[in-house]
């Protein structure tokens, strides 16, 4: 049971936005992918979840690889997207179906978890609403609580902290430590460090399409001859020198 | 400003023209012959059979010429960037509305001089307004649509708004009154014309008109509503990329999906719901339905109206092929594991349902329509094996292609 990455190389067009990636996740453990805007986050994760065909590289979950069996792998990946993207033609209450439908979940303990999830962002009165009358911090719960519901074994989540309040964020972190506790693979890709390492302690930094370095914050913060209390803002200003320095 | 306009309007031209192109496709124009033609067959008769000069004919009259004052809003091709970017250009507004007013007439002023000339000899014949008079009346809807224009540019800016609503009922009295008193309309539209135009409004208007502050806010919304009608038009007869569709939740139809998801799949769960709450399919499958129904009771004859509801059924299974892919856009689809090896065959049941719909509907109002006779229940069957037989082999066939030249599916 674990997200293999190897040799990683892709993009949206022939030039390669990412190359040679190589990443692999356990069972239980959780990494952060962090990096400028532009380095390659977005991309390496529509790669992860099928929306992108690799130029070389493998990426495979537990043995299953995706350019070869792309619905047996999807099921084992859940995705909270850092927009959210809801069916504007379904209720919150039909989102939930269709996650148990295209997951092939027992409904009746789907359900139980969903009641769950839903008192938590406070969603549980909002079953019969349309994508339309939700705010955009609601979308994003409505994402959150399918995402939670699917129940599968990796865990892809982009930027999840932009436009929920404090409470969700809160909430958010204590479900993503929860799932890493029993068993599951978490790969979340963030700007909001402090939040983000309640949950997480290892990252890989990427620059240019690269991974420079993987580690704990402190091994990073070493990397980039950073002190060990210097704010996290001081790594995106070592990286922006890097990004210069490299061009 | 004035080059910003003219700049605006060319590519708005160019966008109207290539839908035009669009609508006006094979398949309608044969349509639009069949209807017109049976509409103008209809009035000819009738032209023979009717009294005339009964009293209701002038404000009749006066409505039917009213009826295009309610097309043709004024077009500004503001853009939400513009409140950000022009938001310094209050006093230029002006320079650039000119040219839109000029674009905003044309629309209206076609289709009421054509309207005039199909309504000419009911007006002179039956409802007694001497061709002299009627020209007047004509001329009095064109200065009152010109001032229903100035009066919507006047809305742009701050201060008091008058409501198109209550604009069209006073323009609706006008144009009544107008059949009897030509020249009192024709006063009244030109009086109207100068009255409410901006520049005229600082000796009328409060001190935020003297000002003339120009409301972006109103002004991007109203053009967004006025895009978004143009668009829901062209989007009866072709697929309209920059329309937003906004959704009908449409309770009262829930009857029509299953109880329970136990016997769904995600396909058909997403394509049911599409069908019954996306305005642009079920919009279509109504109107499609209404036009079967409209052009059977004006042809009055079995056959014609046999013929012409099988044609509307294959154009409605036409018009509804977009819905195999329509899913495809969405991101969160092509992330979820929903297999979409079977989902051709996924759509064929969701339309045919809606089809059946249809041949029930326009059976029931051919019964109540159209004389009964057993010619009219062999062509109710007749319709029956043909949208049998267009859901078994033509729409599978086009589902097949359509997934098959995107996906690779078969």
């Amino acid at each position: 049971m674990t997200l293999k990455i190897e040799h990683l190389t892709g993009g949206y067009t022939g030039v390669p936005v990412i190359k040679d990636i190589n990443l692999e996740i356990k069972p239980g453990e959780a990494l952060g992918l962090i990096g400028l805007n532009g380095a390659g986050k977005s991309t390496t994760i529509k790669h992860i979840l099928g929306l992108l065909r690799p130029q070389k590289g493998k990426i495979t979950l537990n043995d299953v690889v995706l350019t070869e069996q792309p619905t047996k792998f999807k099921r084992e990946v859940d995705y909270i997207p850092e927009t959210p993207i809801l069916y504007p033609e379904l209720t919150l209450k039909e989102h939930l179906e269709l996650t148990m439908l295209s997951y092939k979940l027992d409904e009746k303990k789907a359900w139980a978890r969903a009641h769950e999830l839903l008192k938590m962002f406070r969603l549980d009165d909002k079953l019969e609403w349309l994508p339309i009358h939700f705010s955009k911090g609601m979308r994003q719960k409505v994402m959150i609580v399918s995402a939670f519901l699917a129940d599968t074994s990796l865990l892809v989540i982009d930027e999840p902290f932009t436009g929920l309040d404090p409470l969700a964020v809160a909430n958010l972190i204590d479900l993503i430590r929860k799932a890493i506790a029993n068993g599951k693979m978490v790969l979340m890709t963030t700007h909001v460090l402090a939040d983000a390492q309640q949950a997480i302690s290892n990252y890989a930094v990427l620059n240019n399409g690269t991974i420079e370095v993987i580690g704990s914050l402190q091994d990073i913060r070493e990397h980039y001859g950073l002190k060990p209390d210097d704010p996290f803002d001081k790594l995106y200003l070592a990286l922006n020198r890097e990004d210069h320095g490299n061009a | 400003m004035r080059e910003l306009a003219k700049k605006r309007l060319n590519e708005n031209l160019k966008q109207s023209v290539k839908y035009l192109t669009l609508v006006f496709n094979d398949f309608f124009i044969l349509a639009l012959i069949f209807l017109v033609g049976a509409l103008m067959f209809w009035y000819a008769e009738a032209m023979k059979t009717m009294p005339t000069n009964l009293w209701f004919y002038k404000p009749l009259t006066g409505f039917i010429l009213w009826l295009p004052l309610l097309t043709g809003r004024f077009v500004t091709l503001i853009k939400e960037a513009d409140m950000q970017f022009l938001f310094t250009q209050d006093e230029q507004m002006d320079e650039y509305l000119k040219p839109m007013h000029r674009y905003s007439l044309v629309l209206p002023f076609i289709l009421e001089i054509l309207l005039a000339g199909i309504v000419l000899p009911f007006a002179t014949v039956k409802a007694g307004i001497s061709v002299w008079n009627y020209i007047l009346l004509v001329l009095a809807m064109l200065f009152i649509k010109d001032a229903e224009l100035e009066i919507e540019k006047s809305n742009l800016y701050f201060g008091k708004k008058l409501s198109f609503g209550l604009v069209s009922l006073v323009a609706l009295l006008i144009a009544m009154l107008s059949t009897y008193y030509p020249m009192v309309g024709l006063a009244l539209g030109v009086v109207g014309t100068i009255l409410f135009a901006p520049n005229f409004k600082p000796s009328f208007g409060d001190k935020m008109n003297k000002k003339l502050l120009f409301d972006w806010r109103y002004a991007v919304e109203s053009e967004k509503a006025r895009k978004d009608r143009v668009y829901s038009v062209f989007s009866m007869f072709t697929d309209v990329e920059e329309k937003q569709v906004s959704i009908k939740r449409r309770k009262y139809l829930d009857f029509l999906l299953p109880k329970s998801i136990a016997k769904e799949n995600p396909n058909l769960f997403l394509y049911r719901r599409s069908l019954l709450r996306n305005p642009e399919y079920l919009n279509l499958l109504v109107r499609m339905t209404v036009f079967a129904i409209l052009i059977s009771w004006l042809v009055q004859d079995w056959r014609w109206a046999l013929g012409l509801s099988c044609l509307v059924i294959f154009l409605t299974v036409y018009q509804l092929l977009p819905m195999a892919t329509e899913f495809d856009r969405n991101f969160m689809y092509r992330v979820y594991p929903i297999e979409r090896q079977d989902r051709g065959k996924d759509l064929v049941k969701v339309l045919t349902l809606g089809l059946l719909i249809q041949w029930v509907l326009i059976s029931i109002f051919w019964l109540l329509l159209l004389p009964i006779n057993v010619n009219l229940f062999e062509a109710i069957g007749i319709l029956l094996v043909f949208t049998a037989l267009v859901v078994a082999t033509y729409l599978p066939n086009r589902v097949r292609k359509i997934n098959q030249k995107n996906f690779g599916i078969r």
